[in-house]
């Protein structure tokens, strides 16, 4: 079965918060919109989003190191908020594995958020229903747009191309492709859902320099000074 | 997790009618086996229009929990996966059927009808209670309420409202089995409090996921939460987390234990040893559960804890630290 999904690339993720603020600016004019907001240019400005930037930092000082992590919803392939909705609004699609919301059944009893262990569901205080990440569902299937728009608002505007878009369960996409030569992994993966979405992890890249590269009778000293420490 | 007061007023209300029908049923049931146990009339019919009002009053409360009231029919629609779905079908179902039988008994029907009535609406009394606890017990993200604990608390708390509200009834209508309602209210009011005591040290011993696993990290690396994405508070950690309730839960809590269990107990053990069957203590006895019972399932919201609190560092710590050359598991912290 078909899987659609995002794979973040935490080594090159910069927390830039422009996928999620290109996420809200798509999705709020969109199919699925609005995502609204109370407050915006109060002391306490709140709103809807379909995906929240978490900035961590690991180890211990001197030794940190900070990543930051775009979550959304997972599109979980064993879905625990899809079973506990009472009224079958929330469901998930058989042909591309998207869970989704459909607003004219929710009835807004929040309990598909309480059965999320990612926190990616978001109830609108305005609509009174709740709302999630769905993949920008009404771009990638948009005959109108070129083939290569036809991807998540998120994924489109990542500065670091961090971000990557398919079907993970195809092995010739690009996404399968990633997550097996790079490790990707999940969230809570012990939690029995089975998330959709992945992350590549990050990696320490290091630079080896021989020794005798360094000496100063080498030809080469410049070029190798100039390559790795004035970062050519 | 944020207490929904609509929430428990529906348990409130719910609980004092399905409890109370148990009983009264209960008494009228016995007489198939030829005991002398029928309530008068004119106290069935008062207990069965309690049991009624308040499923009924339960049932509006409940829908104001909703985003859309209107649309509340919906969810009968995903009975086969859905505890909310099956609350929702039983305890609709068991109003209804309530009343039918209430009018059986009015119109005194005949007695097969009566007690065909009677034992559906005790059937489908108990499954909707326990649907209902089943919405939090099986919910695996919240540790403190994915046990068994919480549905037999929820269970035997409609057993306690509905026993010492039924208790009141017996004073006034068939005072000789007033020592035999004390007994079950001191029954059950005492297993509602070892169960709640379970509860309450259970929170203490389960182990809990640490936000290196749901970063999916090594055990051995600390990591701090810098920034959540957004300046001030949002859905997630206002519905999951709730700070002032947690503030608050270290005085509401033994108010809650002193309410709902100790100030029944001591006034049901009283009257029982002492045989003085005073009206006042059975009253305040059943208006200090109520109130406990409220300030109870208030606590029981707040000691939620939703594991997606982790990801903004608002979940009770635990982790492993290294010591001595292995790695041990911190105890939990948790604040009362």
């Amino acid at each position: 079965m078909a899987q659609f999904a995002l794979v973040i690339d935490l080594n090159t993720c910069v927390g830039c918060h422009a996928c999620a603020t290109n996420c809200k600016e798509w999705n709020t004019q969109a199919a699925f919109g609005p995502l609204s907001d109370f407050d915006p240019y109060g002391k306490e400005p709140q709103g809807v989003w379909y995906n929240r930037i978490m900035t961590y930092e690991m180890g211990e000082f001197p030794n940190t190191q900070v990543f930051h992590l775009p979550k959304s919803c997972l599109h979980c392939q064993d879905a625990p908020c899809v079973p506990v909705c009472p009224t079958g609004a929330s469901y998930k699609r058989e042909q591309d594995g998207i869970v989704l919301v459909n607003y004219d059944d929710c009835i807004g009893c929040k309990l598909c958020s309480w059965s999320c262990p990612y926190g990616c569901r978001e109830f609108d205080e305005a609509d009174k229903v709740m709302k999630k990440c769905t993949l920008c569902i009404d771009r990638i299937y948009d005959e109108s747009l070129p083939p290569e728009h036809r991807k998540p608002a998120c994924v489109l505007t990542c500065p670091a191309r961090a971000r990557f878009f398919g079907d993970i369960e195809d092995p010739n996409s690009e996404v399968y492709k990633v997550i097996k030569e790079r490790n990707g992994f999940v969230l809570f993966s012990d939690a029995g859902t089975n998330p959709g979405n992945h992350y590549l992890p990050r990696t320490e890249t290091k630079v080896h320099v021989d020794e005798h590269l360094l000496k100063h009778d080498n030809p080469l000293f410049l070029e190798v000074l100039r390559r790795h420490h004035v970062g050519g | 997790m944020h207490p929904p007061i609509s929430l428990i007023w529906f348990f409130l209300t719910a609980g004092v009618s399905i409890g109370l029908f148990t009983f009264t049923y209960f008494m009228e049931f016995l007489t198939l086996f030829g005991k002398n146990t029928a309530m008068p009339k004119q106290a069935v019919i008062i207990s069965l229009v309690i049991s009624l009002v308040l499923i009924g009053l339960g049932a509006i409360g409940a829908s104001f929990h909703l985003g859309h009231k209107m649309r509340a029919w919906k969810a009968i629609r995903r009975f086969h996966t859905s505890w909310l779905s099956r609350e929702a079908v039983f305890s609709g179902a068991y109003g209804f059927v309530l009343f039918l039988y209430g009018l059986a008994y009015y119109f005194n029907a005949n007695l097969f009808i009566q007690h065909s009535l009677g034992i559906l609406t005790f059937v489908l009394g108990w499954l909707s209670a326990f649907s209902t606890a089943m919405i939090y017990a099986s919910n695996k993200f919240v540790l403190e309420w994915n046990t068994s604990l919480t549905v037999l608390y929820y269970l035997n708390m409609y057993l306690m409202l509905g026993s010492s509200a039924f208790l009141s009834l017996t004073y006034f209508y068939r005072p000789e089995f007033i020592p035999t309602y004390l007994f079950l209210t001191f029954l059950f009011v005492s297993l509602g409090l070892a169960f709640r005591i379970a509860f309450n040290i259970r929170q203490f011993i389960i182990p809990r996921p640490t936000i290196n696993e749901a970063l999916n990290l090594p055990h051995n690396r600390p990591i701090r939460v810098l920034d959540t994405g957004t300046t001030t508070n949002n859905y997630c950690t206002q519905e999951f987390y709730y700070k002032k309730g947690k503030d608050l839960l270290g005085s509401v809590l033994p108010v809650a234990y002193i309410l709902t269990f100790i100030v029944p107990l001591f006034l049901i053990l009283y009257a029982w040893i002492t045989g003085n069957y005073n009206y006042n203590f059975f009253k305040i006895a059943f208006a200090s559960l109520v109130l406990g019972s409220f300030l109870e399932r208030w606590c029981f919201f707040v000691e939620g804890n939703h594991v997606q609190n982790l990801f903004y560092g608002l979940y009770p710590e635990e982790g492993y630290r290294l010591r001595k050359g292995y790695m041990e598991r911190k105890k939990t912290v948790i604040r009362l």
